[in-house]
């Protein structure tokens, strides 16, 4: 469905902000593009949806460059960024002047949606507090129903309940035919909702596999003086979670949070053993 | 796979501009009526009739202003960057862009601020007939003189279109500076092209004084010069408005 090619990025005289990334996100899955603070997720979101373009390589989506920002590939896409302002108009009114862009846009999810996030139609936007204005452009690109929805850290400014609200209508509204980009720093948020990680590391793609790959090669437990040398990475605090090489042992709930550190201090080592499913 | 072009898309455009900027829209108009107003009054109060350069006049002091007011309110989320995500990811190809703000910041302008002038104006000459016993006299507000203020708004319009687009803070001081330089700088082109064509004018003999000479040059001096003007600050100025819309990154 998306696939960037090569695709560089720097901003007027500044180090590159990526280099040569590849990458495929294919229909039906939930993606987590993870990276610390100015690795590049909110540059290569903006880079998909066409609101920046690579100083070299290609982003395109069902075959169509984002560049161009044509209506046929804009109406494929959705973005939902990470800082944003809403106009002053009733909810219902907002709805109404954007809804008749989306060939596909379904009312009845919307106004289902901001239901479910306690809000009314009457309400006017301007009114209401950051995480409520993003709830509000969250069920717009919901209904919306395109098949590419790029979230950028979609749990900021959300309150504790509903980040948990989120996780479950996002988990309801993927489908085979589309596809979810989320970019966070805030890994633990998106626990138990995605099913691939993509990490940012130095302005290229550090890891890019599916959770069931990772759920098949590494076991994530707790560090003991037994088994503490076979560990690929372990938190230095003692008695601290651990990954280890899956081999026997039942399969583990994987921690995101400890994917990732350990993603970025020994990335060849779990890229090695995660590779080595394709090869054995 | 959609058309990028598409008329019902750019009238569903409009609608959405107007929408969002209702507000400014009714305040600005309301503004531009009672200013309209006032000035219809005060030429009024001396000879007691509303003549027709009056009527023109009057209109244009507000027209010119408000209708750039209205280009940059048009644009405003175009350089904002807490809104320009929304607005540029917004599924409409960048041709019904440039095409829906053309046709709202011109000539929707034109049509509801000339019908405003025209009731504003009727209004104004039946308090000026009550309140100081103006006389009852039919202006023609679509003279030729009216038709020759709104080519002119229609040709600069563009150029304040590409001001807006292209400056993210201080647009209309930034577009107002760099026009007056550019004046100044096509005010020496004529100069030095009236001199090298017109040598038997004299511009150049030490008889004529400077500002003569100035007032000479600065003049439209051929229908060639009429249309190189037209076409630099007319639809050359809405292709280099396309082409910032193209090149906008976020």
């Amino acid at each position: 469905m998306l696939t960037l090619k090569q695709l560089q990025f720097h901003y007027p005289n500044s180090r590159p902000v990526l280099k040569s990334v590849n990458l495929s996100f294919k229909p039906g899955g939930i993606y987590g593009l993870f990276g610390k603070n100015g690795e590049g997720k909110s540059t290569l979101m903006k880079l998909v949806s066409g609101l920046l373009n690579p100083k070299m390589g290609l982003c395109s989506l069902k075959g169509r460059s984002t560049q161009s920002r044509s209506v046929a590939t804009l109406r494929d896409l959705f973005l939902v960024p990470e800082d944003f302002e809403l106009p002053g108009l009733p909810i219902q009114t907002y709805e109404k002047v954007h809804s008749s862009f989306y060939p596909n846009f379904s009312k009845e999810t919307f106004y289902n949606l901001i239901e479910e996030f306690r809000l009314s139609p009457n309400q006017v936007i301007s009114r209401l507090s950051f995480g409520q204005k993003k709830k509000v452009l969250i069920a717009l690109g919901l209904a919306a129903n395109t098949p590419l929805l790029l979230m950028d850290e979609p749990t900021n400014g959300l309150d504790i309940p509903s980040k948990s609200q989120l996780r479950r209508i996002l988990a309801s509204y993927v489908d085979d035919g589309k596809c979810i980009i989320i970019a966070t720093h805030q890994v633990r948020d998106l626990h138990s909702l995605i099913d691939h990680v993509v990490i940012l590391d130095n302005a290229q793609v550090i890891f890019d596999s599916p959770l069931s790959d990772v759920s098949e090669k590494l076991w994530f437990g707790k560090a003991s003086k037994e088994n503490e040398a076979s560990a690929l990475f372990s938190e230095s605090t003692f008695g601290g979670k651990a990954i280890f090489p899956r081999e026997d042992r039942d399969e583990s709930e994987i921690d995101l949070e400890l994917l990732f550190n350990a993603v970025l201090t020994e990335p060849t080592q779990i890229n090695t053993l995660l590779n080595s499913i394709n090869h054995g | 796979m959609g058309k990028e072009f598409d008329i019902s898309r750019i009238v569903q455009f409009i609608k959405r501009d107007l929408t969002l900027q209702k507000n400014t829209i009714t305040i600005g108009l309301l503004v531009g009526s009672i200013v309209l107003f006032l000035l219809y009054l005060f030429n009024m109060v001396w000879d007691k009739r509303l003549s027709a350069d009056e009527f023109l006049g009057s209109f244009s002091l507000c027209y010119f202003p408000l209708g750039i007011f209205y280009v940059y309110t048009m644009l405003r989320e175009f350089q904002n960057p807490k809104f320009n995500h929304s607005y540029l990811s917004l599924p409409v190809s960048n041709l019904e862009r440039i095409t829906a703000k053309w046709l709202n910041g011109a000539l929707l302008y034109t049509l509801v601020f000339s019908l405003i002038g025209i009731i504003v104006g009727i209004l104004a000459m039946m308090v000026g007939i009550v309140v100081f016993g103006a006389e009852m006299h039919v202006t023609a507000f679509f003279s030729e003189n009216y038709w020759k203020v709104v080519k002119l708004f229609l040709l600069i319009q563009p150029t304040f279109m590409v001001g807006a687009l292209t400056f993210s803070k201080n647009r209309v001081g930034k577009t107002l500076m760099v026009l007056g330089l550019l004046f100044i700088g096509f005010l020496l082109f004529n100069f030095i092209g009236f001199g090298i064509l017109n040598h038997d004018f004299g511009v150049f003999s030490g008889e004529s004084s400077g500002s003569e000479a100035f007032d000479r040059a600065s003049q439209d001096f051929s229908v060639l010069g009429r249309w190189f003007y037209g076409l630099i600050f007319g639809p050359l100025m809405l292709v280099v408005a396309y082409f910032k819309m193209v090149e906008k990154e976020v």
